[in-house]
């Protein structure tokens, strides 16, 4: 395995808490790897399974899904409606094959700078551990 | 020529033709399923189902194809277009009614003014073996729909199973190039004598009961006849019977990739499919399942022979053995025979 | 016997007007099958056919036939997809008229053509026996030995929430045998899983027969042709195969009846069911949901509870 190997991780966070909370541990000058991408949505109820799916498709080695704290979401009930999608979808794609710790989820809120730099942290380390995606990707012309 | 092949030799006689060609023969991925594929060992070829559910028009007109790759580099576009065929080609195993097929396909494909590069430079560089049925299945009508178990048409070399040799025929320029081949013997006397009687066999098995002959004249008339609000009831538009077809042709042609890179892919697409004719404005000419089982039907049996002069189908019966919902082409065929429009009548609309 | 009841219910039904057209099963051209019949008068219903080859969904029918007042046969899983229907107001209250028949569990047609040696050109079942007769072959086969994998894991073979039942109800199967697919499966390692299924969706030729034959895949654009976002290619990438099966299998969590549908109408013999058995197991595990059984539930992905299972989440 290419020791240089960095993993590139996406990071589906959402507006009101998760991004908020990425967004306080940049001004805290909190350090955290460089590894991830971060798609703003508003509400981690907004996930399409299809996003995570064509995320590995294209090569990405892992990806994080981060929303508001139960009872907290902007949108009432967003956040329990995602955890639905989340669970079902996790225990699929493991039972399928792909390594347990490619997708992972957190709850993050907006005060949380330190939780999320944290987070990220775990999630690189553990896709470091699993090594570059093979399974699912799609080879390019 | 008449020849035959030992049993024993196939093997060989399969691995003395690598080196000048590639290899395409039935494959099986899995228990009753096999495909046409190309092969590196003798071992992979497998004749235990008579026929692959990919037809041979895979060797053709493969279900997904690259047409042309673009990649700009720099302020340069460049094109690779991908209709050349390096090798030639021997496809071995094919049924008579799949290579019928071949030659309905080159109707459409390899016209007088316009030529589809990309199945006919397969064509060009390609050797068909055909092999005889022995046994044909009850859903076989091929008899019925122009061709028979045996049709040497479209074979450049023709095998028929003996048991323990193949019967060998070289026909075309292109078999006569294999009769110096080391592993043919001299066919005689017995060989030619179990050949007619399984020949007669399958005739006899295949029989010539379903009245294909003159459905063009008999569907002429009935464009918007009632009876085609019953016919598609059951049909839920899946594809299978078209993919299946060997002579199905319709295909989509999509650009895959970015600005930068990218290729352009022809795919097997099928009229069976709600979106193969919905328009950009948003209507649709065959809305329902009615108007697009009538248009697979009159394909097939009045619009293709109006121009090219054959029906569109050579009575492989694979639509008939891989339908999910049991339609049989062949009771269609029967209820537009005059005699049994009133059986039909009584059967359908009840 | 079930057979004469489904008749005379249909004729009955059809000399009453209480429906338009009547949707069974009946006898056509090859030995094993039984073909979809759409019946308008009740001289029709003496076609309509039972027995152990009556392997389609017919619930799957509703979408086409929307416009008409329809009375279907149904088994227990069609049962279940039809009440899953109503849950996503699929057909208007009324529509329909369930003619519900207890399920002695189908055979499967590819395990019995696998058994024996030649073309089978005759089938007659008798009793729990099934004969089957072909050029220089006789054989008597054990119906029990050759049933569906989807069938020998049912637990509802009962229809439930018809209008009619023709039979005494069937002791289910203890529930500890369903979904023993998904619990072999996952005996296995994940790259063991994964070899297996990449192997499977290899052979796939994308042509959309397990799409088209579930009830409950009707959308009117499928993820797979759209193009603004587009998913994924048409072509034969295994890449997109994969895609294409974790996607439309994950469509059904929480939908899906197990029926078995989609594995049968597959050309190219691709499992499928283990598949849905995880995501139905899953369902019934975390949120104590199970597809078509209670009309009033909402789907599981619809809603939520506060208490829901997230020891996953960070």
């Amino acid at each position: 395995m290419d020791n240089n190997w960095e993993p590139k991780i996406l990071a589906f966070l959402c507006n009101w808490c998760s991004y908020a909370g990425a967004d306080l541990a940049g001004t805290s000058r909190i350090q955290y790897p460089p590894n991830i991408r971060v798609i703003r949505v508003p509400c981690s109820g907004r996930i399409n399974p299809l996003f995570i799916l064509k995320a590995l498709q294209s090569g990405i080695d892992g990806v994080l899904v981060s929303g508001c704290h139960p009872g907290d979401c902007h949108y009432i009930s967003g956040n329990y409606i995602g955890r639905r999608k989340s669970a079902t979808l996790k225990r699929f794609l493991e039972y399928l094959g792909i390594e347990e710790g490619r997708v992972q989820f957190s709850w993050v809120s907006a005060a949380e700078g330190g939780k999320f730099s944290q987070v990220v942290d775990e999630v690189i380390q553990d896709i470091k551990k699993l090594g570059p995606l093979k399974r699912l990707v799609k080879e390019q012309f | 020529m008449k020849l035959k092949l030992d049993k024993k030799d196939f093997d060989n006689f399969l691995q003395s033709l690598t080196d000048g060609y590639d290899l395409y023969a039935p494959v099986q991925l899995a228990e009753g399923v096999s495909v046409f594929k190309k092969i590196d060992q003798p071992g992979e070829v497998n004749l235990t189902q008579l026929l692959p559910q990919k037809p041979a028009k895979d060797i053709f007109f493969p279900q997904s194809e690259v047409m042309f790759r673009y990649e700009k580099v720099g302020n340069q576009n460049r094109m690779t277009s991908m209709e050349e065929v390096k090798k030639e080609r021997i496809l071995f195993g094919a049924r008579p009614c799949d290579i019928e097929a071949i030659s309905i396909l080159e109707k459409v494909f390899v016209g007088e003014e316009y030529t589809d590069v990309y199945f006919l430079e397969k064509r060009k560089k390609t050797t068909i073996i055909g092999l005889g049925c022995n046994e044909p299945l009850s859903t076989c009508f091929c008899s019925s729909a122009g061709g028979d178990p045996f049709l040497r048409a479209g074979s450049d070399l023709f095998f028929i199973d003996l048991g323990e040799a193949y019967f060998v025929e070289l026909l075309t320029e292109k078999g006569m190039a294999f009769r110096k081949n080391k592993f043919f013997q001299e066919a005689d006397s017995r060989n030619l004598t179990l050949v007619k009687e399984l020949e007669e066999k399958a005739f006899e098995k295949v029989g010539y009961s379903i009245p294909v002959e003159g459905i063009e004249k008999r569907l002429g008339l009935m464009v918007e006849s009632s009876f085609w609000d019953r016919v598609h009831e059951k049909c839920m538009g899946c594809r299978i019977c078209t993919y299946l077809c060997p002579t199905c042709h319709c295909f989509d042609i999509v650009d895959e990739g970015d600005p930068h890179r990218g290729q352009r892919v022809r795919n097997w697409d099928s009229c069976l499919s709600a979106l193969y004719s919905l328009e950009t404005s948003g209507h649709n000419p065959r809305p329902t399942c009615q108007e697009r089982t009538r248009q697979r039907l009159m394909h097939k049996f009045y619009y293709f022979p109006k121009n090219f002069n054959r029906v569109a189908c050579v009575g492989c019966g694979r639509c008939i053995l891989y339908c999910p919902v049991h339609f049989d082409i062949r009771q269609v065929i029967l209820w537009t025979s005059a005699r049994r429009r009133r059986r039909f009548q009584w059967e359908v609309t009840r | 016997m079930i057979q004469q009841k489904i008749r005379e219910k249909a004729k009955e039904l059809l000399s009453k007007k209480t429906v338009d057209l009547i949707i069974g099963f009946s006898e056509w051209t090859l030995p094993l099958r039984t073909t979809p019949i759409f019946i308008r008068t009740p001289e029709g219903a003496e076609s309509l056919t039972w027995n152990s080859f009556c392997e389609n969904n017919l619930a799957t029918y509703i979408h086409k036939f929307s416009r008409f007042k329809i009375g279907i046969v149904v088994k227990g899983c069609d049962a279940r997809s039809i009440t899953a229907l109503a849950l996503e107001k699929r057909f208007k209250p009324g529509q329909l008229f369930l003619i519900g028949v207890p399920c002695q569990r189908m055979v499967d047609r590819r395990k019995v053509k696998r058994a024996v040696k030649g073309e089978i050109l005759q089938a007659r079942e008798e009793g729990d026996l099934i004969h089957v007769k072909g050029d220089g072959f006789e054989v008597s086969l054990k119906r029990e030995d050759f049933l569906y994998s989807s069938c020998e894991a049912c637990t509802h073979r009962t229809p439930i929430n018809t209008d009619v039942l023709l039979g005494d109800p069937v002791e289910e199967s203890p529930l500890a045998e369903s979904h023993a697919e998904a619990k072999a499966f996952e005996k296995m390692s994940p790259e063991e899983r994964w070899r297996f299924f990449e192997k499977e969706t290899s052979r796939c030729i994308r042509c959309y027969a397990c799409r088209e034959v579930c009830p409950m895949c009707y959308c009117t654009e499928c993820f797979v042709d759209s193009s603004r976002p587009k998913w994924m290619e048409k072509s034969l990438d295994p890449s997109d195969l994969q895609f294409y099966h974790i996607v439309r299998a994950y469509h059904q969590t929480g939908r899906c009846t197990g029926c078995g549908a989609c594995e049968r109408a597959c050309p190219m013999d691709i499992r499928l069911t283990y598949l849905t058995q995880k995501l139905n197991r899953d369902v019934r595990e975390l949120y104590g949901f199970e597809t078509g059984v209670d009309a009033e539930i909402p789907p599981p992905l619809s809603t939520f509870d506060p208490e829901d299972q997230q020891e996953f989440i960070k």
